[in-house]
């Protein structure tokens, strides 16, 4: 009887203890950020002298879109303007053949994620099935939102049977817990240009 | 005046009962020494990264570990057997860092850690009698560990769960609070090997730890 009581009693703190692990939780907002960078790796950014930018922010949220240009969007889209200026483009209007586009839009995906027994939930399947996995899985929803930054070439169009398109020679995607606070708007647009020196004409 | 009279009286009558040893009519050795007896004992351990986990992954000590053991001491042998479940933990900040991937650059703070939880059967050897107050011993152990390794990025995360192997050599000594006692300290000194490969972990999981640990025996 001890030993069954005991054993008992060690799966019981065994799962308070996998239970209290946070990891991440004293991540300031600045360092949850996280910022992924990519380019067509064939573009030769010194061609391109000028570009034009959005003038709002289109909002992507699974199936639907819409535009949104409220302080946080107008910062954003202003510190995009200075980083492109400060590495070498000029900016331009849209009707006035721009080299290549800067597209951003703020993207929310939720997803439906199966939560894995095997973690923390020892009581279950020790203490009551015995051996093996449990037969039983939960289900939570998280959603998801960052930012994506990306730079159309307009130089170069592909025409395709229904109609030109733009590829996209670089992108950038900011994500993490604290992307919609607007202190570190300007930090945001400043570190992904940073990471990306090769955008640099002069 | 009078309570101190009581006083006195009462101690008068208790201390010599205490002073005086039981007269002993015959000497038997104690049942710890004649039957095969058991033992738990609760550790908590202090634990640092060893070879290419350390290099690699994590080099920061840890002390989130802890492990609870049954086990039997067996009669007319030196050895005893039982098993042993804890949890270890592994943590590691590093700051700001561009790492180059197939996505393209990411610029993250990490976060990398590594819990395990060892199911383990072990087997150890004493070097002295097992009733004696101070009981050396080498340990020998193998089994499975319940693995989670967790990367962040920021707020992201990259998971892996595994069960892999584990097995581990130690050596240590137990410490009774009292001749034939049942309550006592163990103090141990561990390697710890986990047979696991993914990402930044090429040549699996090992660590030293130091443990000091409570025991209970009854029979």
């Amino acid at each position: 009887m001890f030993k069954k009581a005991s054993f008992l009693l060690l799966i019981i703190g065994l799962g308070l203890i996998s239970c209290s692990k946070d990891p991440i939780s004293d991540l300031s907002n600045e360092e949850s950020l996280v910022y992924i960078t990519n380019r067509d790796k064939s573009a030769n950014f010194t061609q391109y002298k000028t570009f034009s930018i959005v003038d709002s922010v289109l909002i992507v949220e699974n199936a639907r879109a819409g535009t949104s240009l409220d302080d946080i969007d107008r910062a954003m889209l202003q510190r995009l303007i200075t980083n492109m200026e400060a590495m070498g483009y000029r900016h331009v209007g849209r009707k006035e053949n721009p080299d290549v586009g800067i597209n951003v839009s703020w993207i929310t995906n939720t997803y439906l994620n199966v939560y894995q027994p095997l973690s923390s939930y020892y009581g279950g399947y020790w203490g009551g099935y015995g051996y093996g996995y449990p037969n039983y899985y939960s289900y939570y929803e998280t959603s998801e939102s960052s930012w994506v930054i990306s730079m159309l070439d307009f130089k170069n169009p592909q025409t395709t049977p229904s109609g030109k398109t733009f590829n996209a020679v670089w992108e950038a995607q900011i994500r993490g817990a604290a992307i919609g606070d607007q202190k570190l708007v300007d930090k945001m647009a400043d570190s992904i240009f940073g990471q990306s020196g090769y955008l640099k004409i002069k | 005046m009078k309570r101190i009279i009581i006083i006195a009286f009462f101690l008068g009558s208790v201390l010599p009962a205490l002073a005086q040893e039981k007269p002993k009519l015959y000497t038997i050795a104690s049942p710890f020494e004649r039957y095969t007896h058991y033992l738990a004992t609760a550790r908590f351990m202090g634990a640092v990264p060893m070879g290419s986990f350390k290099d690699n992954y994590i080099d920061k000590a840890s002390f989130q570990n802890f492990s609870l053991s049954i086990e039997w001491v067996l009669r007319n042998s030196p050895l005893s057997v039982g098993g042993e479940i804890g949890s270890t933990y592994f943590e590691k900040r590093v700051p700001r860092a561009l790492y180059e991937g197939s996505e393209g650059t990411i610029s993250a703070v990490q976060t990398r850690t590594v819990s395990q939880y060892p199911v383990e059967v072990f087997s150890n050897y004493h070097f002295l009698p097992r009733n004696s107050q101070v009981q050396p011993y080498v340990q020998i152990s193998g089994g499975a560990s319940i693995l989670d390794y967790t990367v962040y990025y920021g707020t992201l995360s990259s998971q892996d769960q595994k069960v892999r192997f584990k097995y581990g050599i130690g050596a240590g000594s137990k410490f009774l609070f009292k001749k034939d006692g049942t309550l006592g300290l163990d103090v141990r000194v561990k390697y710890d090997g986990t047979a696991y490969k993914y990402d930044y972990i090429d040549k699996g999981i090992s660590s030293v730890n130091g443990s000091i640990g409570l025991f209970y025996r009854w029979w």
